[in-house]
């Protein structure tokens, strides 16, 4: 102890790391009424952090190249020593990525938090999240696959029914034709430089819109007025009287994450593969399409409303439309009201919205 | 107030669990870092007698290293590891000279791999070998 609090002392003289912890840490205070679903943002930087520890990982054997890119994936899997976990981890780990994803922008919207004076933190939250579906889509070519290979074909193929500029974009994404070695080159670019640092660029600005605004008070058993946003000037939203972030908020950040852990590794040791089909253990093959090719489970509502419009470009529209409308939605809604009980449209819309997600999932899962 | 006892009690265990964590994580990720433990093929290196000619040297894989096989102009056969003894670059053969020069910091080796000049603290190690119905095996 002596020697850990003479250390803390030396830094402490030199940096003022005592201020920093009681001004950041056991000084910040969080609303005495905060809930586990504010718990989401740091599973997801966990997430996160193992994600690109992984990867870091992965890089070490993995040849991104054509013809030895599903050799190296098997060689990690088969040969190198615990390569199956570390691959296992990632593979699984993005779609969990996705997954908490979801239940984070849930929590926030069932919670109004999205409402103003928090419209960049959602705008920014909601770009990490289209980020982070294009991250899930490159890092699926990786692997080299006939699963790999025909997804990535069927998703990028979309892009042509843009009028006009479409079949200039899909030949542009591909870097070919069709695709192939070339895709393989630039997808690996983007998933691996491109997109990491853009999200964790935009996870610093997303952190800053909380700092600077304030951690919003949830709407259940919330006192009213103190704190309201007048919308004339800056003002921070602190919450006197709530409970410091360190420890204590900090403990449920460490339990949620615990949880999802155990989650997590219960998928990894007893069900490895419950994102995998027969065709990801198969090679690459440009001249063999495998029937009833099929993208990952967050694409599927995406693919079955290519499917169900007659024209493509309209299926294409009504997505970037829903999506646009989710993006806008804090300009939108503009009541104050914050309670999901008080705000019956929105309740509505929001079920209605999840719902017809789920069944287009499940119907693209068996079309 | 604060009961120092079950305080010192519950860090112990958060720290051996932390301990343990650390383990758990670590041991794979070293296990998946450490060099992969290739097969020498017991060791040995087969070479044709006729790949290293008079006044030659022939350079292959050993041990997971390099070595090399030199044929003096008198016929005699030499093997040594081609590992300069210095700092660890490979040497080269000088067949006009017949002997080896390290081009790191120029270290001059005799065809026995003994140090002529230069910075090298020991001769190139010598391996065994033997010669048989036209075929070298070192090792």
């Amino acid at each position: 102890m002596g020697l850990i609090k003479r250390l803390t002392d030396w830094i402490d003289c030199r940096i003022g790391v005592r201020g920093i912890v009681a001004k950041e840490l056991t000084g910040y205070l969080l609303p005495a009424n905060i809930n586990a679903w504010y718990s989401m943002g740091s599973i997801l930087l966990f997430i996160f952090g193992m994600q690109v520890a992984t990867g870091i990982l992965l890089l070490i054997y993995y040849v991104p190249e054509a013809d030895k890119a599903f050799k190296s994936v098997t060689f990690i899997m088969n040969d190198v020593p615990f390569g199956w976990l570390i691959r296992m981890c990632h593979a699984v780990g993005s779609n969990m990525m996705v997954l908490i994803l979801l239940f984070h922008m849930l929590s926030v919207l069932f919670m109004g938090s999205y409402k103003r004076p928090r419209e960049l933190n959602w705008l920014s939250g909601f770009i990490l999240f289209n980020l982070i579906m294009g991250i899930s889509l490159t890092g699926y070519l990786l692997p080299w696959s006939q699963l790999s290979f025909w997804a990535t074909t069927v998703a990028t193929n979309s892009v042509s029914s843009i009028p006009v500029v479409g079949q200039f974009l899909v030949e542009f994404l591909r870097g070919a034709k069709l695709v192939g070695p070339p895709t393989l080159g630039r997808f690996f670019a983007l998933h691996v430089t491109v997109l990491p640092l853009a999200i964790a660029g935009l996870i610093g600005a997303h952190l800053f819109f909380l700092k600077r605004t304030g951690v919003s008070t949830p709407p259940f058993g919330a006192k009213e007025g103190d704190s309201k946003w007048q919308g004339d000037a800056y003002r921070y939203e602190d919450h006197p009287g709530g409970i410091p972030f360190f420890p204590n908020y900090a403990l449920q950040d460490a339990i949620s994450i615990a949880l999802y852990l155990a989650f997590f590794l219960s998928v990894v040791f007893f069900d490895p593969y419950l994102f995998f089909t027969r065709e990801s253990f198969v090679a690459a093959n440009p001249f063999l399409t495998p029937a009833h090719i099929k993208p990952e489970w967050y694409f599927l509502a995406n693919y079955q409303t290519l499917k169900i419009f007659p024209n493509e470009f309209i299926g294409l529209s009504v997505q970037g439309a829903a999506m646009t409308f989710l993006a806008l939605l804090p300009f939108i809604d503009r009541g104050d009201e914050r309670h999901p009980l008080k705000r019956p449209l929105f309740m509505a819309a929001a079920i209605g919205g999840i719902l017809l997600w789920i069944g287009l999932s499940i119907w693209g899962h068996y079309s | 107030m604060v009961n120092e006892e079950r305080r010192k009690f519950l860090g112990i265990c958060l720290g051996g669990i932390t301990a343990s964590a650390a383990v758990v994580v670590g041991y794979p990720v070293y296990r998946y870092l450490a060099p992969l433990q290739k097969e020498h093929a017991a060791g040995k290196v087969v070479i044709p007698e006729q790949e290293v000619p008079a006044g030659g040297a022939r350079f292959f894989e050993y041990a997971g290293s390099t070595a090399v096989l030199v044929r003096k102009q008198g016929g005699d056969l030499v093997a040594l590891s081609a590992v300069c003894t210095h700092l660890g670059c490979i040497v080269q053969w000088e067949k006009e000279k017949q002997d080896f020069l390290c081009p790191c910091h120029a270290g001059r080796f005799s065809s026995e791999g003994v140090v002529i000049s230069g910075p090298p603290p020991k001769p190139l190690a010598k391996l065994p070998f033997v010669v048989a119905n036209g075929v070298i095996t070192v090792g």
